[in-house]
Formats: C-alpha cells, structure tokens, sequence
C-alpha cells in the first residue's frame, strides 16, 4: 500500500522563535559565559574604562557648566551701562537715548532710574554696604544698552563716551579685553580637557582591543572549529564583540551612576554656591549626562572589540 | 592539476609528505585561497568566495581531523548539535538532538551521547568527529589522516564507516599514509608528488601505488 506524505509548512512563528534562541544562545549567552571566564584579563579593561568615562562624564558637565557661565558672561559682558551724569537734563538723556536706539548696532535700550540702581546694587555682593554707608543714592541713573554683537560694545563706548549727559568721570561700565580673557581661560580649559580625554580614551582603547586579542588567542581552538563547522562570521566574531560591549556597558554604568552622584551631591549640597559656579547642572542634565556615559562605554566596548577582532581574527 | 570527485565515490588521496595532500583538502575547505586556478565545491566557486561567505561552503563539506577537533566544553551530542545548529539557526534544539543522536547511533555511539571528549578513547573521539562531520548531510566529506592517531581495528572499523557514508551518495576524500588500507580496499587513489598528481588510479584497479613506486 503507497503510504501518502503529508508536509505541512512549519509554523513561521516557530521558526522566528528558534532562530532567536540560538541567536541569544550563541551570541549573548556564549559572551557573558566567555565574559566570566575570562574577568581576569577583562579587569584592567574594565577599570582603565571605567576611570575613562568617569572622567569624561564629570568633565563634559564641567564643560556644559562653562559653556553655560560663558554664555552668561558674553550675556553680561554685551550689556552696557552708560552712566548719567546727575546734572543731566531730560532732554540731553532724551537725545542720547534716541542716538542709541537709531543704532543698528544696538538690539534694546532701557533707562535705569537711580532708584532702580539702588535697588539692584542690594542684590550684589558687597555693594549693600556702599549703600547704607551714606544717606544719599550713590547709584547713578543709566541707559542699558544691549548689543547685537558683543564685539560692537567698544564701538558704541566709544560713541557715548564723551556725550554731554554722560558722567564724565566713569562714563560706562566697559572694561576693555575683559570678556576675551574670560574666552581664553575657557578656551584653554577646553583644549586641556579634550586632549586629556583623547589620549585616556587612547589608553582605554588600546587596553580593551588586548584584553580581547587575549581572548581571541586563549580561544583560537575554539574559534577554529567553529570556523571549520561552517559557523557564519558574525557567529565567530559577534560573541567578543558582545564580549567587548559587556566590558563598557559595565564601565558605563559604574561611571555613569558615580557622576550622577557627584552631581546630585553637588546639587543637594550647595544648591546655592552650585548654581552659581556650574549654571545649568540640573538633576535633569546629570540623568542625561549617566545615559550618555552608559551609551558611551556600551559603544566603546564594543567598537574597540570590533577593531581587534577586525586584527586579529581571520575568516 | 585537474580533479572531480564524484557522489558516491571514496578516493583516497596519497602521497609523500610534504606531497600536497593537506594544502588540496585546504582548498577544498577554503582555509587557504588558490593564488591561481579554480576550486569548484558543489556549485560554489570557492577560489573566488568573499571571507564572508566561506560559511556557505564549508556547510556542504564536512571535516574529520587526525586530532578530531571537538568542543572539550561539550558533550559528544553537543558536539554534534553545534555543527547542526550553526550551520542552519532554523534546527531546535529538540531536533539538533534528535538528529545528532541519530549521527552518533550511525556511528556506534548511540549510548554515549552524554560523553565529554576526554571521557572517550581515540577511536570514540574521531567518530563523533565523523558523526559530526556528517549529521547535516554534505554533498563533500574531507578526512585528514583519520586514522594516524587509530590502531588497526579501530582504523578498519573508521573505514567501513567512511565506506557506508560514500555508499549514501557522498563523496569521500580521505588523505592517509595507511597503505595497507588503502590496497586493501582497492578505491579510487590519486597520487601527489611535489604538489602535482601524479597518478589517478580507479577503483578496483589500484595496483602498485605510485608514490611507493618512486620513492
């Protein structure tokens, strides 16, 4: 009796499933066993990493809180007060205000009474003391003139500076090379921390593409039969790759979770004192800074890890 | 040289060492790249194969080793499920079992599945070696010196296996300094001197061997 066959499709989904779990099996499972095996010669990649993106993360908040306070200083720095002399007469301020609002160069103008003077000299350290020593306002009137370009701010000193309603005797508030110094310190700060950080990243790479190179080698037999079984390349390579990306993803987290205590620290502290000297470090931006820490070092990981196998693994 | 093996036929590959013989099933298996000529495996061009397709043919030729080459990690069924299962991600695990246990039953391991390699003797190793060269059914199966690390009995038995397996329609080549298998199984023999062939003997028709005649 001709038997009769009967081949039905395998289910898709079946399939899809398999095929996950011999991935996982393969790439990701195999990577962490190898990862354990091999912690001992991981551990100065581990730590070199570690150390690396710990540095990054503090110094790029270091970098944003400098960003932020020279934003505010180019902010300060193209505010100009031109002071009033007290014997000015309406119409002489009338006439100047006019001349500076024409200006294309100016974006506002606003008059500062002396009253108001008084009142924002309370507000800045030290001064309140000048107030109270005397019964008078010894705040002059002023007209508070921002600039559209920062660079435009000595042009219109200049300008102003012998007008007949001006204070003859301290005329503005600009001080001349101020702001580019304040540039250049920041400058030079930036290109210490960058150069810093390229060669510590430098080190970090070149001491996780060894640590994996010696995984590479301790596994060559392994590696070989899998090679020679018909094993695809991404099979071979992917676990160290994986491997790779344990390491930084770890070192991520370690870093990322100390900066973010740094700056929680820093923020709950000094809440005051902080604001002032690193403007724009919120809880927000310190969350943000451990994530980027975290991709940084899973990237890293697993980007120097792809390099040495690229090196040292043949097909 | 010019050379096709067809399906179904065991071919012995001889030669003095230092002839050629590892260096052709290298070839073959595209562990090394022809600086010139051609290597057709089963359709493939493996002489013109990309790094990242050498997979695809080393899935259609199994390999068996004089030192067997299994996973110390792995059981002898392990052993045998990786190849399936790396070879085709599709295989469950279910099925990578069901299947190596049935490759190992074909090679008289049925009831050792469980075992690791340093748990098994020689002999035992380099059929699991076989088993696993062959469980995904390649149209091509190398052997390199098979037998060198084997006793006798164990190197007979090896070749009534390799025997059976080219009898399923795969084609054997086995590369061996054993002359006295090699007469006595009266197979097709190709010779190697100095990396040329030197001499292709049809089965049943050995005679004296080549390389033995000129040495």
């Amino acid at each position: 009796m001709a038997g009769i066959v009967v081949k039905g499709r395998f289910p898709r989904r079946r399939i899809v499933q398999t095929v996950a779990v011999n991935v996982f099996r393969y790439l990701f499972r195999g990577a962490a066993r190898n990862w354990f095996r091999n912690m001992g010669s991981t551990a100065p990649a581990l730590g070199s990493m570690t150390l690396l993106l710990l540095l990054s993360g503090l110094i790029g908040l270091s970098g944003l809180a400098l960003y932020n306070l020279e934003k505010v200083e180019a902010g300060q720095a193209s505010l100009l007060h031109v002071y009033i002399k007290d014997g000015a007469t309406t119409t002489d301020v009338d006439v100047l205000w006019d001349r500076l609002a024409r200006d294309p160069r100016v974006a506002t103008v606003y008059y500062t009474t002396k009253a108001e003077a008084l009142k924002r000299a309370q507000h800045i350290p030290g001064l309140p003391q000048i107030a109270s020593a005397t019964d008078a306002n010894p705040f002059p009137a002023s007209l508070d003139v921002q600039a559209k370009n920062i660079d435009d701010v000595a042009a219109i000193d200049t300008m102003v500076r012998n007008d007949i309603a001006v204070d003859p005797a301290y005329p503005t508030s600009y001080d001349q090379g101020a702001y580019q110094r304040i540039q250049a310190v920041l400058f030079g700060v930036g290109v210490a921390g960058l150069a810093f950080l390229v060669l510590l990243g430098f080190v970090a790479v070149t001491v996780t593409m060894n640590s994996i190179r010696a995984a590479i080698h301790s596994r060559r037999d392994e590696v070989t039969i899998m090679q020679l079984v018909g094993a695809p390349r991404w099979m071979v390579r992917g676990p160290f790759v994986v491997e790779g990306a344990i390491t930084g993803g770890l070192a991520g987290a370690a870093a990322g979770l100390v900066t973010f205590a740094l700056a929680m620290t820093g923020i709950t502290a000094g809440a005051a004192t902080f604001a002032q000297f690193a403007p724009g470090i919120t809880v927000a931006v310190a969350a943000i800074a451990a994530t980027i820490v975290l991709a940084a070092g899973l990237g890293l990981g697993s980007g120097s890890s792809l390099i040495s196998v690229r090196r040292h693994l043949e097909s | 040289m010019h050379l096709a093996l067809q399906p179904g036929e065991l071919t012995f590959l001889v030669g003095p060492s230092g002839a050629g013989k590892t260096t052709l099933l290298k070839l073959i298996n595209r562990e090394i790249r022809p600086t010139r000529g051609e290597v057709w495996v089963d359709g493939i061009a493996a002489h013109a194969l990309k790094a990242s397709r050498v997979a695809d043919l080393r899935r259609r030729v199994g390999v068996v080793f004089q030192d067997y080459k299994l996973l110390p990690r792995l059981t002898a069924m392990e052993n045998v499920a990786l190849a399936l299962q790396v070879g085709d991600l599709r295989v469950s695990d279910q099925e990578a079992s069901e299947r190596a246990l049935d490759a190992l039953d074909a090679v008289g391991l049925g009831d050792r599945g469980g075992a690791f390699p340093h748990q098994l003797s020689g002999g035992q190793q380099q059929r699991v070696a076989l088993a696993r060269a062959v469980a995904a059914q390649p149209p091509l199966l190398i052997a390199d010196e098979p037998t060198g690390n084997l006793d006798l009995e164990t190197s007979w038995e090896m070749m009534d296996l390799f025997g059976d397996i080219a009898a399923f329609g795969t084609a054997v080549l086995i590369a061996t300094h054993n002359v006295e298998i090699v007469k006595r199984l009266q197979r097709r023999v190709i010779t190697l001197v100095h990396g040329r062939l030197v001499r292709d003997q049809p089965a049943g028709q050995t005679g004296r061997l080549a390389w033995l005649a000129s040495s």
